[in-house]
């Protein structure tokens, strides 16, 4: 055991146990604070949705319906856990699992601040895209083991949308990697205090906001959910805190997403360069103080969600998957090269 | 392709337009009434809950001619009447089965006493079925409720009064609602 611990450099000089106690404060903090912010994602896009539609949205819980989350969850944890008589039933249990665990997992290596990550690991887009691609095990699992036509189409129906567009959502990252020259996204970050990617990497920013969209099943591409169409898709015969889990899965999903664009297209927990030159007091604020920004920026992202919901209709299913193959990824192509060809030129740098 | 539409495709003109018009909405006051804390306004000559009209004396003006009964589309109302004391008509039960009620007002049009009206009450909802029987007592305290305050006399007077109020008969014709005056005298 010392061996190995004496490998981690970081680790050597600190008594592990110190050490594993430190990270699962981390873990639970993160656990928290994200499923919070999840929960309220929820009362958030149902109250932006409603005011968009000139309704109210949740209102009667609490003081403007804040406590409506709580309700909810409440209402979902007391209700009743339906299984399909003819369900496969180890798979219908794990299903769910799997989806909120490799949603919750892709947190561990998002800075939420200068020096604040669970897993300050090297390959940090990497890991997020193994986890997003592992979170559509979960939808087809859960698909085929409800035994119902609904779930199974709306499971093959997101699986292939979730792999086509994964792969235009990977090439647009790669835009990326190259200008920042690093797959950890802390030091993505680092490489944005003078510049957002958004600037030299608007092609990549276009793509990559159009492929999260499809990649958490959001609409404009809501097809493995389509309520007019398939109840509820994947989850139709899900009930009781296993379709919370699906639920929550979904919102972390999109809290992520939000999150890779705020650190590798937005600058993360920065702020650019010219406004700390006019305000150099910003730069004296403690380091937690970032994670305001960064939430910002994340709550941003969540808005152009909803707002994108409000507005859209669904694309049909062949209109998908010509954007994806047809246009996204030729565009996420041409873009590789494009960066490519600027950092061979020395337009941009690392 | 013109220059024109190439541009329009390219910068999402019309998702943009869209968009714009979602956030300019958030933006407007929502138009949800939150209806139990606020009631929604009934129209003019709303047909709410049945009630059975009383005189000055406080008698109910109701003399068990059962038009309205043979008028109901529904046939949901009962009247139950024998002879009374002086060989007059005393009715002894009045009875609605609101639930089946399709409140068209017939039983009012064919009231030629203005006996039985049709309140601005609308919430009346329970959990079993026997509240909504409406027998006679209940029927008369709906009166007392709904129409004895300003608001509901003329609610009456200007949707209910019979309209033998304003269509007299022929003269020389035989009378109904004389013939039942000069039974009471």
């Amino acid at each position: 055991m010392k061996e190995i611990v004496q490998m981690i450099p970081f680790l050597g000089s600190i008594p592990l146990a110190v050490n594993i106690v430190v990270i699962l404060i981390n873990i639970a903090i993160v656990l928290a604070i994200t499923l919070l912010h999840v929960a309220y994602a929820t009362y958030w896009e149902r109250k932006v949705i409603g005011h968009m539609q000139v309704r109210l949205g949740p209102i009667e819980v609490g003081w403007h319906g804040l406590l409506q989350p709580i309700a909810d969850g409440v209402k979902l944890f007391f209700k009743e856990d339906i299984i399909p008589a003819n369900s496969d039933k180890p798979l219908f249990y794990l299903a769910p699992v799997i989806f909120m665990v490799s949603a919750l997992t892709s947190l561990s290596v998002l800075p939420f601040f200068d020096g604040f990550v669970i897993a300050n690991i090297n390959i940090g887009l990497l890991f997020l895209f193994a986890m997003s691609s592992l979170g559509a095990y979960g939808i087809i699992l859960s698909g085929w083991a409800s035994n119902s036509k609904y779930s199974f189409l709306g499971s093959l129906r997101s699986t292939s949308q979730v792999i086509s567009y994964e792969i235009a959502m990977g090439l647009s990252l790669v835009g990326v990697m190259m200008t920042a020259g690093s797959l950890n996204l802390s030091d993505i970050v680092r490489a944005q205090q003078e510049r957002w990617f958004v600037i030299p990497q608007f092609l990549g920013f276009f793509i990559f906001v159009v492929s999260a969209f499809a990649e958490t099943n959001r609409l404009p591409f809501d097809l493995p959910e389509a309520e007019s169409e398939l109840v509820a898709g994947y989850f139709t015969e899900y009930s009781g805190f296993r379709f919370a889990l699906f639920f929550l899965g979904e919102y972390t999903a999109m809290l992520i997403m939000s999150s890779i664009a705020a650190l590798c297209f937005l600058g993360g927990w920065t702020i650019p360069a010219f406004i700390t030159g006019w305000f150099p007091v910003l730069l004296k604020l403690p380091a937690w103080f970032w994670v305001v920004v960064f939430l910002a920026k994340v709550y941003a992202f969540m808005f152009f969600y909803y707002w994108v919901r409000a507005t859209l209709p669904r694309y049909r299913y062949d209109q998908l998957m010509v954007i994806g193959w047809k246009i996204l990824i030729p565009l996420a192509l041409f873009n590789i090269v494009l960066t490519g060809t600027l950092r061979i030129m020395g337009v941009i740098r690392p | 392709m013109t220059l024109r539409e190439i541009t329009r495709a390219l910068f999402f003109i019309e998702i943009l337009k869209g968009l714009a018009l979602t956030l300019k909405t958030m933006f407007t006051p929502a138009v949800t009434r939150r209806y139990p804390k606020v009631k929604r306004p009934v129209k003019p000559g709303f047909r709410g809950l049945h009630a059975l009209a009383k005189d000055e004396n406080g008698r109910m003006k109701c003399v068990g001619c059962g038009l309205c009964g043979a008028y109901c589309p529904s046939k949901c109302i009962y009247i139950y009447t024998s002879e009374g004391e002086d060989h007059t008509k005393t009715v002894d039960r009045y009875e609605i089965e609101v639930l089946r009620c399709i409140y068209c007002g017939f039983c009012v049009e064919a009231c030629p006493f203005g006996a039985i009206t049709l309140s601005e009450h609308y919430e009346y909802s329970d959990y079993s079925r026997e509240p909504f029987y409406m027998t006679k007592e209940k029927l008369l305290a709906n009166w007392d409720k709904y129409f004895t305050r300003e608001k509901g006399r003329n609610y009456f007077k200007k949707f209910w009064r019979p309209l033998s109020e304003d269509f007299g008969t022929p003269e020389g014709q035989a009378v109904f609602k004389k013939r039942i005056q000069g039974v009471k005298e």
